[in-house]
């Protein structure tokens, strides 16, 4: 007897590694069937192999013996032929909703996006800039380093205290240059460009206006040098000089 | 004995005729979701256009965060649209109007139109996009499609989506790396949708919003116009397509606009302003700069690439503008 119930054991341990026999799967399910200590067994089982793997804990309720009650106060009912129509619509809703399960379920796979959560990682956010030319002069204000500059578009360093979007730039000349332009004019330069962009690019993106937000605060700033309106103005000068 | 064989029959081939009415009543269930996600895009191409909304939305990056005040309102065939930035120093409020009939190429390749690029060549966003429902979700407390949108190359990036299930408004829009990391990321946080919604006041005079450009629009050509343009792209990465183009302004500036319907990049080139800086490769957020220059017929001029593109790509559009022959 003992034999016997250590012999299920073995076999219990072998279906939870997905390595038991279709014999021993058929006479374990007739014996845990049976044996209520052996449907514990195959709980804790479960349990620990949960926690092993890191994943939370079911708690373990048994539905079996619910469930077999629920069957048994149900009333028996003859099978009628409309109820068999129904039976087998019903059949066949269900492998529809199968399929339809098994088209998410591909539409769901291969996508290397799943593997991060898009909302928790902007933190850690902090891409290596790859640059190996020489030294410059840098005007005042930019905060060389070794391998690249990093200039905030206020003029702030990165270091301030306020959270003002930062403009990395990163200067790749092969030779010394002598100092033609200054500080004011790139950035002034940059700070163009991009709102040019922006509006180019809520014409043109999926993304409506939301492009707008990129501008940082000092860049609507330098344009209320040209005008009130400032983006609206540029473009209505791109309209003015078309055709 | 008979009676009952008969019933038998009988029943059987009842039972096939509901199987088969069983398989015409869920065909429809099955083909939805199929094209879902393509159909979904081109929705959310019309909706952000032509639906009356306003809401507040957040863009962030790399642990910045800014809010924007955002009204777009529909009327008489006109769409008006403002937007305020909330926190920082005080800005001025960018206004703006545009006819709703003005369809660019933006729109039109979202809307899962093919763009002739010439005779043989046609351009389609599913070419170089993979688009995944990934079920639901609760945005700016609306329930929501997420999809995934995959780039098929390495010259674009990817975008995680988030789509109103009732009106097909995109409520958030996350540009991701291609390893996976988050870039940045637009989302609203509150939002109203339909005529009523007027978050920032409209009681404008219609000389307060500015006009948007309406000559790139596309029309019967689908095809703008770069003809006068002195400049020839050598290469493009596949699928970007010209969206707009400026000829030189008062400060000798060209500009031309590049698009595969969910990235943009442009592409500006100076021959006054811009040739005394040194080159420059910079980034904001998920913006990239690359300015490098070009001395051509002892002429300086600067070439500036900007865009939501990798580094890699706008680096080789720029190095591959040339002087049209």
């Amino acid at each position: 007897m003992s034999d016997h119930k250590e012999r299920l054991e073995e076999s219990l341990s072998a279906l939870m590694d997905g390595e038991a026999t279709e014999m021993e799967t058929h006479r374990l399910l007739k014996a845990v069937a049976e044996d209520p200590k052996l449907r514990g067994q195959w709980t804790r089982y479960h349990m620990a192999s949960s926690t092993i793997k890191g994943e939370p804990a079911t708690t373990s309720i048994d539905y079996s013996a619910a469930i077999s009650a629920a069957i048994d106060q149900e009333p028996a009912h003859r099978r009628s032929a409309i109820t068999v129509f129904a039976g087998s619509a019903g059949r066949f809703a269900i492998a529809a909703s199968v399929a339809l399960v098994a088209v998410f379920g591909v539409q769901q796979l291969n996508s290397p996006l799943d593997t991060a959560s898009p909302v928790s990682e902007f933190a850690g956010l902090e891409t290596p800039v790859e640059n190996s030319g020489p030294a410059i002069q840098f005007p005042s204000g930019f905060q060389p380093s070794i391998n690249a500059r990093t200039v905030s578009v206020g003029g702030n360093n990165k270091s301030s205290q306020r959270a003002v979007p930062v403009l990395e730039v990163n200067q790749q000349v092969q030779q010394q240059v002598k100092q033609q332009y200054s500080e004011a004019e790139m950035r002034a330069y940059l700070n163009n460009i991009m709102s040019k962009h922006s509006s180019h690019a809520a014409l043109n993106s999926n993304q409506g206006m939301m492009p707008f937000a990129r501008l940082s605060e000092t860049e609507s700033k330098a344009e209320n040098k040209t005008g009130s309106a400032a983006v609206s103005k540029s473009i209505g000068e791109a309209s003015s000089d078309k055709e | 004995m008979v009676v009952f064989s008969s019933f038998k029959i009988a029943f059987k081939a009842l039972k096939q005729a509901a199987l088969v009415a069983a398989v015409l009543l869920h065909g429809p269930v099955f083909s939805a979701p199929m094209e879902s996600a393509h159909d979904l895009m081109a929705r959310m191409a019309k909706a952000s256009r032509e639906l009356s909304y306003s809401g507040v939305f957040t863009y962030e990056y790399r642990g910045n965060l800014t809010s924007v005040k955002l009204m777009h309102q529909v009327r008489e065939g006109k769409i008006y649209e403002r937007l305020l930035h909330m926190d920082g120093t005080q800005r001025d409020v960018v206004s703006r109007t545009d006819s709703v009939d003005c369809v660019r190429t933006g729109d039109m390749l979202l809307r899962g139109n093919a763009y002739k690029i010439n005779n043989e060549n046609y351009s389609r966003l599913e070419d170089f996009y993979e688009f995944h429902i990934k079920g639901d979700g609760r945005i700016a407390n609306r329930h929501v499609s997420m999809v995934h949108v995959l780039p098929k190359d390495k010259y674009r990036y990817g975008y995680v989506v988030a789509i109103d299930k009732e009106s097909g408004l995109l409520l958030q829009s996350i540009l991701m790396s291609h390893t996976g990391k988050p870039l940045e990321r637009f989302q609203f946080v509150d939002v109203n949708i339909g005529e009523s919604s007027a978050g920032i006041d409209l009681q404008l005079k219609g000389d307060e919003f500015g006009a948007v450009d309406q000559a790139n629009c596309i029309q019967v050509s689908r095809k703008i116009d770069a003809l006068k343009s002195m400049w020839h792209m050598d290469w493009l990465p596949p699928g970007f397509v010209l969206a707009s183009h400026q000829s030189p302004d008062a400060q000798g500036q060209e500009a031309m606009m590049f698009t595969d319907g969910l990235a943009v990049f442009s592409v500006f080139i100076d021959s006054v302003q811009g040739t005394v800086l040194p080159p420059i490769d910079a980034k904001l957020g998920a913006t990239v700069a690359v300015l490098t220059k070009a001395d051509i017929n002892g002429h300086q001029y600067a070439i500036c690439v900007v865009g939501e593109i990798p580094r890699g790509t706008a680096s080789q559009v720029a190095s591959a503008i040339s002087l049209a022959p």
